[in-house]
């Protein structure tokens, strides 16, 4: 029973930490752009992410290795060291993004300056990761996260053209302005596969104790928390829609997602969309900063872990705090976080493959996996999509170059 | 005999201590006996100071951050070889694990810290 328990809870977690300020931005543009016309995209994404949480899981419960343990001893030392620094530039900005996040929501709740802000969300930050075990701070921003249900809610309340919306899962391309239309379809894929969610999983599973036993949770896990994680994208896709594309708005600041709750629900509605952004975005702070810090220190065999408390593993503490010092130094100029949040996403999108091929190397590799190597369809599966992100790392900085950054 | 495979199984894994501590990398390794000899891997390297130059450039810069620091553990100190490479005796045994330790008394300053 209890196991059955930890499961929901884990799920609903999941579910929570799913959506990031990534996700916002792009679900709730690409439907106030295009309508539902890019609703195919999401399943795409999701099930990608599946794929590659499911093998990256399985692997830190068999053999114990954590992604970037595994991209050291796959491709050596040189080649490895790039991948890291490319990790962590990426992960850096996602970082910047998701603070700048936290810091607008707590405006819209607070009204103080936003700098103020920033720096308290941050020493809020800090002492949630110091003080509180890895399970405890998932479920706290997971189960807040949850607010953002309010937009399925919405979702349904504006009463969608459902036929239109089900068009939508059928994929086309766009006659009118395909290059934002390819630009977008990029970003939605690339914000569901964001590479720190993959890091943070798989150490993740580790700091939890997974072993080989674990296996069938670890599927699960990934299975039904990333699909209904994807409802959520999904419903931001028809808010924007439904609110912004009929009114010809472009939601370009974080507060304008919130209102899309607000218009079928009223202030309660776009009350629950603020604190479900803020407990989501900050969520995945905690997760992106964390991760930052597993790589490096898997990278460079420190110790490493929430579960050894910082004392246990100090360089490892050490790097999480400098981490967010420097992605708040960032904030602090004033860059605009959905602006960052539009970088980050396009470049993770460039350093996918980095991290996806030593996880699927590592997968295959009886003699570590035993018989929980990938079998044929975790194969296929893992092939395909190894396929889409190297198309995606490839188009994504042209797209971003002749789109202007998505603004014609 | 077994038979191990340096390359895939023991260059750039993790070094785990008597306690499972994780205490490194190795870094790089030792290999006696010239061209037509028999060769035999005699310790393993772990530290700054090898693995900077395994990275052109940015090896070095990365190794100027890190030191030059250089351990040399001999290879009758491995336990045992799966997924990590096991030593017999604890970390600071080797010199191993140095930089936490020296950080450590710093961060336990910080109250919280072994929460």
């Amino acid at each position: 029973m209890s196991k059955l328990l930890n499961l929901a809870l884990g799920i609903l977690a999941a579910i929570g930490g799913f959506v990031d300020i990534g996700d916002l931005v792009f679900n709730t543009a690409a439907g106030a752009t295009f309508g539902y016309q890019l609703m195919w995209v999401i399943p795409i994404g999701v099930l990608g992410i599946i794929v590659y949480s499911e093998m990256s899981g399985r692997v830190a419960a068999v053999s114990g290795k954590a992604v970037f343990d595994a991209v050291r001893e796959r491709t050596g030392f040189a080649a490895g060291l790039s991948a890291l620094l490319a990790s962590e530039v990426v992960n850096l900005l996602t970082l910047a993004a998701e603070i700048g996040g936290v810091a607008i929501a707590l405006q819209l709740l607070a009204g103080l300056p936003y700098r103020v802000l920033l720096a308290l969300g941050v020493l809020a930050l800090a002492i949630v990761l110091w003080t509180l075990h890895l399970e405890w701070m998932e479920r706290v921003f997971g189960y807040c996260g949850l607010c953002l249900l309010v937009f399925a809610v919405a979702a349904v309340k504006l009463s969608p053209d459902w036929t239109k919306v089900g068009n939508g899962f059928l994929p086309h391309l766009s006659q009118n302005n395909p290059w934002l239309y390819l630009y977008f379809a990029i970003g939605l894929l690339g914000a569901a596969m964001t590479p720190y969610e993959v890091y943070f999983y798989s150490s993740g599973g580790i700091e939890d104790g997974w072993t080989a036993k674990d296996i069938g949770l670890n599927r699960a896990n990934a299975i039904v928390g990333y699909a209904l994680g994807g409802f959520l994208s999904l419903a931001l896709m028809i808010v924007g829609a439904s609110v912004f594309l009929r009114h010809g708005i472009n939601p370009e600041h974080l507060g304008t997602i919130a209102l899309g709750a607000e218009q079928p629900l009223g202030k309660i509605g776009l009350l629950l969309a603020i604190v479900g952004i803020l407990f989501a975005v900050g969520g995945a702070a905690i997760d992106t900063v964390l991760s930052g810090a597993y790589n490096v220190a898997q990278f460079f065999g420190w110790e490493w872990g929430r579960y050894r408390h910082p004392a246990g593993a100090p360089r490892f503490a050490l790097s999480w705090v400098a981490l967010l010092v420097c992605a708040l130094a960032i904030v602090m100029t004033g860059v605009d976080p959905v602006m960052l949040t539009e970088y980050a996403v396009i470049f993770s999108a460039v350093a996918l493959p980095l991290t996806y091929i030593p996880i699927l190397l590592v997968a295959n590799d009886p003699e570590y996996m035993g018989v929980h190597t990938n079998g044929r369809l975790a194969n296929v599966l893992g092939f395909a999509y190894l396929i889409v992100i190297m198309v995606i790392a490839i188009a994504a900085v042209p797209l971003m170059i002749i789109t202007n950054v998505g603004q014609n | 005999m077994t038979e191990i495979h340096l390359g895939r199984n023991v260059l750039d894994h993790q070094l785990l201590d008597k306690d499972g501590r994780r205490c490194g990398n190795v870094d790089d390794l030792a290999i006696e006996g010239g061209a037509g000899e028999t060769a035999e891997v005699v310790a393993i390297l772990a530290g700054p100071g090898y693995w900077a130059q395994r990275a052109g450039l940015l090896g070095r810069l990365a190794g100027w951050i890190g030191g030059s620091r250089r351990v040399r553990i001999p290879w009758e100190e491995v336990q045992k070889v799966d997924s990590a490479v096991w030593l017999r005796r604890a970390a600071p045994d080797y010199g191993l694990g140095r930089g936490d330790d020296r950080v450590r008394p710093y961060v336990d300053r910080i109250p919280g810290a072994d929460r």
